[in-house]
């Protein structure tokens, strides 16, 4: 959406019959939008949520704690760099943007493969660090604890995975000069979305991982 | 460095950390005290906190250009 400014009309603008929308308003309706649409998304995860209740009650599948808390973290983290990107466009600071987004992008992906090669574990991998159990064991066909576990974390991944590739986007149009102090509606609705993401696994997280007794 | 720009860096530690602390204290409570609410309210606290501090939910009816 591109946001055409003016911060104040000329009387020539308004003799021609253009209608310029100030930079400011376009921004506000901007956010205003963007907060709706995630306001429609908390009803897909809150959909999830319940259904995990219903189905599991007190109970949850035994699943590898080490991995959960690190991938929490990893997540949390890149939430952080995301911010400080924001931070660092918002005050002219290109280099500063463009390495955050970068951290943020990469810490993604990192919790994305935690996620899908360690905890689903797709390729049937094996192993243990230290003693602790690297990759999981638990299958969609498992009944209603696979079922909702990977109904749960695989529509989070997804939303994880578009995030990675809209900051991706960002990261590269900005190389290219594309935001600047001023004007960098890209760069704060990436950072918006993406922190959505987190908060989405900060309610996922116990949920999954804490809440009930272990079967 | 300017000052708006360090304090915002400032503000995005100290959010960072109160994350960190919530996370930590949320995995002690399940494992020791093992009380759903108590999970809640932690997760409700650190979701608050990512909000307000990250997502900047004041900005919706701020006036403000950027």
């Amino acid at each position: 959406m591109s946001a055409v400014s003016t911060t104040h009309e000329s009387h020539d603008d308004l003799h021609a019959g253009g209608h310029e929308v100030p930079y400011s308003t376009q921004l506000r309706s901007n956010r205003l939008g963007l907060w709706l649409f995630m306001f429609s998304e908390l009803f897909l995860f809150g959909a999830l949520l319940t259904t995990r209740f219903v189905l599991w009650g007190n109970t949850r599948p035994d699943l590898s704690q080490e991995i959960g808390l690190l991938a929490t973290g990893i997540l949390l983290a890149s939430s952080f760099f995301m911010y400080r990107s924001e931070v660092a466009i918002a005050n002219g600071d290109q280099k500063a943007f463009l390495r955050s987004a970068l951290v943020a992008a990469t810490m993604g992906i990192i919790f994305f493969i935690m996620v899908v090669v360690m905890e689903w574990n797709i390729f049937g991998l094996s192993g243990d660090l230290f003693g602790i159990e690297l990759f999981g064991h638990l299958k969609p066909s498992d009944g209603v604890y696979g079922g909702v576990f990977f109904a749960m974390t695989g529509m989070h991944a997804l939303h994880v995975l578009s995030g990675v590739a809209f900051i991706l986007i960002i990261w590269w149009n900005g190389r290219r000069g594309f935001f600047t102090a001023e004007r960098h509606w890209g760069v704060e609705a990436t950072a918006i979305y993406w922190h959505y993401v987190d908060v989405i696994w900060v309610f996922f997280y116990p949920v999954l991982y804490l809440m009930g007794k272990a079967v | 460095m300017n000052d708006k720009k360090a304090a915002a860096y400032r503000l995005g530690f100290i959010t960072l950390a109160i994350l960190a602390v919530l996370t930590i204290v949320e995995f002690f409570v399940a494992v020791y005290m093992e009380t759903l609410v108590l999970l809640f309210i932690i997760a409700l606290l650190k979701a608050a906190v990512i909000v307000q501090n990250f997502m900047h939910i004041a900005r919706l009816w701020r006036e403000e250009s950027h």
